[in-house]
């Protein structure tokens, strides 16, 4: 049996790879979501690729709320290499983020019961 | 399957955050009680594999690709569909924020498709499905389509609610996408399920006889 310290380990580094694998060999292609949009919208056939330049109409929908994310489409808008670490960043970020929560609510927990 | 901020109206957007947060608070309450202290670390290596997952789109044929949700998986392994309400929640308010992957005001139907429902299809689907077939992985990847295919389709109707898609050919653009998306999910979910159980079997074991 695997100790816990070191199946932690290799799921974060099977994370860290996986995450840098998408920096370089994700498909540009539309997601499931993007392509039905592109379907009713008449810019793509169902079982065809999208029309070259098309793109999802977002703005067709009045009484929406528009945000502009830091780092839009995970990327810095520099290198490749860049990206991989903000990839990593995001990957460490959401690790963190619910390590941190994950053991809050178990302090919580805690010092309610005692 | 991230719907961004333009495809919703601000009025039913609220609406979706409204039960999203309800799903929230029944989740922190399962981390803060139910969930066991040394499972802490397991569920953040969860997270962070999801989000990286999420961001790898595989192209699946047709001009269109796709990620896996990982919400089947987390809620198996960690026993709970609430498991996979936390972690999904979690990444999708990174995503949202930080990288424009859903939006904000659409994050509440986000977090219900991708958390609620793929957390609860994956769970019950799996647990049904192996009270049937016996088999971990078949149940692992039967329950992992499903969770990827039946969110979608109530991303279809959210939509086709929002006035954005038109009710057919939005559940069928939807079906056939994530039914092929889904296939994905279904053999790497049962992949890595393998591969948890040959390392450490004991944490399936105690997955599968927990109550929820």
């Amino acid at each position: 049996m695997i100790p816990t310290r070191v199946l932690i380990a290799a799921g974060i580094v099977l994370a860290l790879v996986i995450g840098i694998g998408a920096v370089f060999f994700a498909s540009s292609d539309p997601d499931g979501l993007d392509s039905t949009a592109l379907v009713t919208q008449g810019q793509k056939e169902l079982t065809q690729p999208a029309n070259p330049g098309a793109a999802v109409d977002g703005a067709a929908l009045p009484g929406t709320f528009e945000y502009s994310a830091p780092f839009a489409e995970y990327t810095l808008g520099g290198s490749k290499l860049a990206d991989a670490g903000l990839m990593v960043a995001g990957t460490l970020l959401a690790l963190v983020a619910v390590l941190g929560i994950g053991r809050g609510l178990k302090a919580l927990n805690r010092s309610r019961s005692s | 399957m991230h719907i961004p901020d333009s495809f919703i109206p601000i009025p039913q957007a609220a609406v979706y955050w409204l039960i999203a947060l309800v799903f929230i608070a029944l989740a922190l309450r399962w981390v803060r009680r139910e969930m066991s202290e040394e499972k802490v670390p397991l569920v953040a290596v969860l997270a962070a594999g999801v989000f990286a997952l999420q961001a790898f789109n595989i192209p699946v044929m047709m001009g269109t690709s796709g990620h896996l949700l990982g919400a089947a998986l987390v809620a198996i392994v960690l026993g709970s569909p609430f498991a996979a309400v936390f972690v999904l929640s979690l990444v999708l308010i990174v995503q949202g924020v930080l990288f424009g992957d859903g939006g904000l005001t659409t994050m509440g139907a986000n977090i219900i498709n991708m958390g609620v429902i793929g957390g609860f299809v994956g769970y019950y689907g799996y647990h049904g499905l192996l009270s049937l077939t016996k088999s971990r992985f078949a149940s692992a990847a039967g329950a992992a389509w499903l969770a990827c295919i039946i969110p979608a389709l109530a991303a279809a109707l959210e939509l086709t609610a929002a006035g954005t898609f038109p009710l057919v050919p939005g559940l069928v653009g939807m079906g056939v996408y994530h039914a092929l998306i889904g296939v994905v999910e279904a053999a790497i979910t049962a992949v890595v399920l393998g591969l948890i159980v040959s390392a450490r079997p004991d944490i399936l074991e105690r997955a599968e006889g927990a109550p929820i």
